[in-house]
């Protein structure tokens, strides 16, 4: 965490300023105003930790007039609606699949001996922004161990675990709760906003025992008093609200986890509709090959063996196969994705236009476990897209330049996040 | 030594003081007339420079202040006006004692008035360290809950910095929250510890690991036993179980590698006592174990049992412990979180390379044997014992909050237990009283303690359990002004009373223990003694020679040498092939530079030990690593140098060297300006915005420096570079971890060295340039290397008290030099000056300034 309270500040300041009063009013009208002067911006991360066949993702030569490489073929209809990315990684993110954590952290070294995670892009995003949806992030995952992995990590280096199951999502998202769980909650918040009642008092009368300078000092101590109740009214009133309403029917869980691809499909609806709906503006995807079985690659053909023991292909014909066809199954997915976005609206912007998705993976050749040359797509968000931006392979670029694009793109002001240098070259908004 | 030095002689001349300034007045009459003939051609308006003739006489502008400031500054250190004015002597001389007693005295009356600085909130370590003495939790972690602390002063301690924000709140609500619940006892009764022994042949999960057999065997009369998965197996099985197995291991714990005992996870988070066997050994080709030439140094690592791929955080915990070539038995404690493991960390050994043949899967092949065999450590046996509980059940910590009343099982709330009281709203009230009693860093009265009880009745009347509306109340008491925030013993008037003699007491024990006062400190300020000089040395001196010392100096020098970043860089494995993913070597250079520091401190040792000393701290990785006799054991020693030792003294520790050179090459820029910044306390000016950073050339063709030729020849380069620039050539001969070298290594000219690295990477760079560490100094004076460099420094001994002291103050007031602090510095110089500024005193005689007291001595 390079980002200071001072930041925190202007930002929630800027933040009032521009969408403050949507807070205020039921989920309808907010959404009336979602569309008001800054525009509202949202993020989808995806990341499948074991990747890609490298061989496959990558187009060969660059620019605009790319050719496009086997896997984007299925989003050759979108051309325009992304952007793809070659010779990116974390720097000394390395560690074969311990870097899967590091995804969105960017966190040094998974292995060593000092190693604590830090915060994710999307955690990042949601602290800059505050609270603007009734989720200020969803973390999902697909077969995932949640114990072990997520894609969202708090400031602390602490590990969110990921939601995987797509019913308990919906209900969450729009199934209102049984009085005791609202009870529950709104009780923390009374009890926090006792406690700072009780430190203004007590506190104030510390300040008339101070100089002027000392006083001076401690008025921010004040102002921070009152930000921070104001945001538990509004985590309050969030409790109080009713959830949006939505066409589609509650999903079953598929509960067969070699149906990966099936869950992912599922999970990926669920996601556009938390976005479209506002319920967040922030949502973190993880696939967790790695923890995935055998499984039904093609139709009811199963693999030959475990996603993980298949990503060391080893260059066998047969598991390349198996492999490529996985690969181009989650493509059409992502393609269906990009299109269901771009058909849906709100106000007078497409879901997709407000939405920058992210795919990616920590991996860029699971066969032999390195973590450079990460496959990397952006769609969406506003970004000028339609090109391949290619940097150097032998001495790749920080993913991180990117992920300080989408902040700022977010309408979040920083100029660094994880191992950035900067925002990432040729990518324009 | 280069002009940017600060005049501080010149405020000794300073001796009038005006009574009356106004913009009227006689002295800025002649300011004006002085200025007027030397400054305003070029400093007007429309000149595009900064404007002096609009710059206002008042100096209660806090703007107008700093700049008249600055325009002493440039003109005292002769910056200001250019040669081509030529001002006379006298005229400078005038210009100086006018506008310098002005601004002295001006802010001397603020001073007076409001004190020198402000009250500070705590940084987040101070924060940390509070918790864990108030609440005796001594290893809490609720730091990573808040945001980190800003820097600027080489320091995160300034107040001016040290903002709040909702977001830091709502981190203090959250943090106290949690640390409160720890502190209260976790189960109702103790959790019964487990004890297991685990035999060498369940020392670890698996067979073999990667790396193959050269990593890691099992053997029986120091002879490999090789075993399959299953045959492991059956030993484990067999009853009575074979005790005659060694567990040998023969590699460092990074990636990947799992090497933990069979079956075991911490069921509780708490500390674990471990006792096991070993010996050094060698392995032989024939996969035969000798004993080792030396001892080998190895730690535990707490992790999840996640296989070889990480997840969560990895800690080496228990230290270091060096094994012998003789089998023997070592204790000692590690901390586990609940669901850990611990896998052995043997420090500075091989790991195994990935190696991708085509059309199979990928394996982990050995480096190649040194001579005499690969080192490693054989165990036999292990044993642990923990959860390691209080003595007494409920724990101290949950004796803070509740006082002696007894648990009972739960019915309601969050805690696992209840408090039984027969009247909890008394209880309440004399808990409450007697936890801020203790919470305090000053009497609070009655009155200010009441909102905190009030809320915890409140919170009782609603229908919330005893503990648990103490706990709400205890929180807000820690996320309050009272507890968050220090003040200045210099904005208190009153030195006799008891709040200036507590905010003196919080003041030396944040500085030297990063924490709050002990009872003592507390007894002593409350008896009103504690400003007393001869009270006041002894206390320094108790706290430097506490354990404590180490809480101030880890956050100090981190800033101050910046230490905290000696893992910043990567070293770049194509030069340097042998500093490949060494994190011993690192651990091993910062603990040196962090240590000598300390016993500057301790033993008070000259100032000059900062750039030179005629010993050095070594264990058996730093030996070898500066072509030392070899040294055996982790632990640093003090090892005499030869005369002629390029060691010795802070300056050329690894550490340094590496935290001003960017792992692919050094600088002598960033060099000279870091010992300008941290060792002289005369920052250069930052760069010019314009001009691209110069790039060593590490394909060897052109030297550092003909591109730094420039610096010398081009006049506006040449009035900074020339200062700093010589300082860091004359470093030249160290690489970027501080190995001594001739040449610099390239890429693809010179002499070729090729081999194997201990990864078992392929590596080829070349020798290539010699090392030119001649310079000269703006003032004609030749260094040739660093036995020069170093002479040089030394004679600016006080120069180099002066950084230290004024970064002593920085830190331990949260408020940098003022313009009326500059005389008591020349002091505090003055009084170490007949001693040879040692460094101990130099901390005394900061403390026992008007700085730090707000008393005056005279």
């Amino acid at each position: 965490m390079t980002d200071t309270p001072q930041t925190f500040h202007t930002n929630r300041r800027r933040f009032l300023q521009a969408s403050g009063i949507s807070i205020a009013l039921p989920w309808l009208e907010s959404q009336a105003i979602a569309s008001s002067p800054a525009k509202t911006k949202r993020m989808l991360l995806i990341s499948n930790n074991l990747g890609v066949l490298d061989r496959y993702f990558f187009p060969e030569d660059s620019g605009a007039n790319y050719k496009a490489s086997k896997y984007l073929e299925p989003l050759q209809i979108h051309r325009s609606q992304f952007t793809v990315f070659s010779g990116l990684s974390h720097p000394y993110v390395e560690g074969g699949h311990s870097t899967e954590n590091c995804f969105l952290t960017a966190a040094k070294h998974p292995t060593g001996s000092q190693f604590r995670n830090t915060i994710s892009l999307d955690q990042y995003a949601a602290e800059s922004l505050g609270r603007q949806t009734r989720f200020p992030t969803l973390n999902l995952g697909i077969n995932i161990d949640r114990a072990n992995r997520s894609l969202s990590w708090t400031r602390d280096g602490v590990l969110l675990p990921a939601i995987d199951s797509p019913s308990a999502l919906f209900r969450l998202l729009f199934t209102n709760g049984t009085e005791a769980e609202r009870q529950a909650v709104i009780q923390k918040l009374k009890r926090q906003g006792s406690i700072l009642d009780t430190i203004n008092s007590a506190t104030n009368s510390l300040n008339t025992r101070l100089s002027k300078n000392d006083r001076r000092r401690l008025e921010q101590y004040f102002t921070s008093i009152r930000e921070l109740e104001k945001r538990l009214l509004d985590s309050g009133q969030w409790e109080s609200r009713p959830k949006p309403v939505v066409d589609e029917p509650p999903p079953t869980d598929i509960t067969d986890s070699a149906r990966f691809i099936e869950k992912f499909d599922q999970m990926l609806t669920m996601a556009r509709l938390a976005l479209e709906t506002d319920s967040t503006r922030i949502v973190s995807l993880m696939v967790d090959a790695f923890a995935t079985g055998v499984y039904h690659y093609e139709g009811d053909t199963k693999s030959m063996t475990g996603y993980h023991n298949l990503s060391h292909h080893g260059q066998r014909d047969e598991y390349l196969r198996q492999l490529e066809t996985t690969d181009l199954r989650q493509m059409a997915l992502l393609s269906k994705q990009i299109s269901t976005m771009k058909e849906t609206r709100i106000q007078d912007e497409s879901v997709l236009d407000q939405t920058m998705l992210l795919f990616g993976s920590n991996m860029g050749n699971a066969n032999t476990h390195t973590n450079t040359n990460l496959p990397i797509l952006l769609a969406g968000g506003g970004f000028k897209h339609g090109q391949h931006l290619a940097f150097d392979r032998e001495r790749n670029s920080p993913l991180s330049n990117l992920y300080v694009s989408m902040l700022q793109n977010m309408g979040i002001a920083t100029d660094q996040f994880g191992s950035s240098t900067g925002r990432l070259n040729g990518l324009n908004f | 030594m280069p002009s940017l030095q600060l005049p501080i002689g010149i405020t000794l001349l300073l001796s009038t003081l005006c009574s009356v300034v106004r913009s009227d007045s006689p002295e800025y009459r002649t300011i004006q007339s002085l200025a007027s003939k030397y400054c305003y051609e070029c400093h007007s308006e429309d000149a595009g420079t900064r404007n002096l003739t609009s710059l206002v006489w008042n100096f209660d502008d806090p703007q107008a202040f700093t700049q008249w400031e600055n325009v002493f500054d440039k003109v005292a250190s002769h910056q200001m006006p250019p040669e081509e004015v030529s001002m006379p002597a006298i005229a400078r001389q005038d210009f100086l004692n006018i506008l310098g007693s002005t601004l002295k005295q001006r802010d001397r009356e603020k001073v007076d008035r409001y004190g020198r600085g402000t009250i500070r909130r705590l940084t987040r370590s101070e924060f940390q360290q509070n918790l864990r003495d108030l609440l005796q939790l001594p290893h809490l972690d609720i730091k990573d809950f808040l945001p980190v602390d800003r820097e600027s002063h080489n320091t995160n301690r300034v107040s001016e910095t040290l903002d709040i924000s909702r977001v830091q709140l709502a981190a203090y609500l959250e943090a106290t929250d949690a640390a409160l619940r720890q502190a209260a006892a976790s189960e109702l009764v103790p959790h019964k510890p487990t004890k297991i022994k685990f035999e060498a042949i369940n020392m670890f999960q698996s067979a073999g690991t990667f790396g193959g057999t050269e990593a890691m065997f099992f053997a029986k009369d120091s002879k490999r036993v090789p075993l399959s998965g299953a045959q492991l197996n059956e030993v484990r099985a067999a009853k009575p179980l074979d005790t005659d197995y060694e567990l040998a291991i023969f590699r460092s714990a990074t990636w990947p590698y799992y090497g933990y005992p069979q079956g075991f996870v911490a069921s509780q988070e708490g500390f674990y006592k471990v006792r096991f066997s070993a010996r050094a050994v060698l392995q032989t080709p024939e996969f035969e174990l000798i004993p080792a030439k030396a001892s080998i140094p190895m730690t535990f690592r707490a992790r999840k049992r996640s296989g070889p791929d990480v997840s969560g955080d990895v800690r080496a915990t228990g230290g270091t412990m060096d094994v012998q070539p003789e089998t023997g038995v070592f204790e000692t404690t590690i901390f586990l979180k609940s669901n850990e493991t611990f896998e052995y960390s043997l420090l500075g050994l091989p790991q195994p390379r990935a190696i991708n043949p085509p059309n199979a899967p990928l394996y982990y092949d050995f480096p190649p044997m040194p001579e005499g065999g690969h080192p490693g450590i054989a165990y036999q046996w292990l044993e642990l014992e923990g959860p390691i509980l209080s003595a007494q059940w409920p724990p101290d910590s949950h004796a803070i909050l509740f006082g002696e009343l007894p648990l009972k099982a739960r019915e309601k709330g969050s805690l696992p237990f209840q408090l039984a009281s027969d009247d909890p709203k008394l209880d309440a009230q004399i808990l409450i009283y007697r936890f801020i009693e203790r919470a305090q860093r000053r009497p609070l009265s009655k009155a200010e303690i009441q909102p905190f009880l009030d809320l915890t009745i409140d919170e009782l009347t609603a229908g919330n359990t005893l503990a648990e509306a103490l706990i709400t109340g205890y929180s807000a008491f820690l996320c309050s002004g009272h507890f968050i925030y220090t003040t200045d013993p210099t904005t208190l008037k009153d030195r006799s009373s008891q709040d200036y003699q507590h905010a003196l007491a919080q003041q030396l024990s944040h500085f030297l223990s990063n924490s709050r006062p002990t009872q003592a400190l507390t007894r002593l300020a409350q008896s009103k003694s504690l400003a007393k000089a001869d009270v006041l040395t002894q206390q320094v001196d108790l706290l430097i020679n506490a354990d404590t010392l180490d809480q101030f100096l880890i956050p100090f020098t981190h800033h101050w040498l910046d230490l905290k970043d000696v893992w910043r860089d990567e070293s770049d494995d194509r030069l340097y092939p042998e500093y490949r993913l060494n994190d011993y070597l690192i651990q091993s250079l910062q603990d040196e530079a962090f240590t000598t520091f300390k016993l500057m401190v301790r033993e008070n040792l000259p100032i000059t030990t900062l750039v030179d000393a005629d010993f050095v701290l070594v264990n058996d990785v730093l030996s070898k690593h500066y072509g030392m006799e070899p040294q055996s054991g982790s632990h640093l020693r003090k090892v005499e140098l030869a005369p002629d030792s390029p060691y010795g003294g802070l300056l050329t520790t690894g550490a340094i060297m590496k935290i001003t050179a960017n792992g692919t090459a050094t600088s002598p820029i960033l060099r000279g300006a870091w010992v300008m910044e941290h060792l002289l306390g005369t920052p250069p000016p930052p760069p010019p915005a314009d001009i691209p950073a110069a790039e060593p050339d590490i394909r060897g063709a052109t030297s550092l420096k003909e591109q730094l030729a420039r610096h010398a020849a081009d006049q506006v380069c040449s009035k900074c570079h020339a200062m700093f620039d010589p300082l860091g050539f004359a470093l030249e001969n160290f690489d970027i971890l501080g190995k001594w070298r001739s040449r610099y290594r390239s890429l693809d000219t010179g002499m070729e060295v090729a081999g194997i690295d201990r990864a078992g990477h392929d590596y080829k760079y070349y020798q290539g340039l010699e090392i030119d560490s001649q310079a000269e100094l703006p003032s004609g004076k030749q260094l040739d290397g660093i036995h020069d460099l170093k002479t040089h420094l030394k004679a600016n001994a006080r120069q180099l008290a002066y950084a230290l002291a004024t970064q002593l103050v920085v830190y331990s007031t949260g408020t940098p030099i003022r313009f009326s602090d500059r005389i008591e510095i020349d002091r505090i110089l003055d009084q170490c000056a007949d001693s040879g500024y040692r460094t101990r005193d130099i901390f005394h005689a900061v403390i026992q300034s008007r700085l730090f007291t707000g008393q005056s001595r005279d």
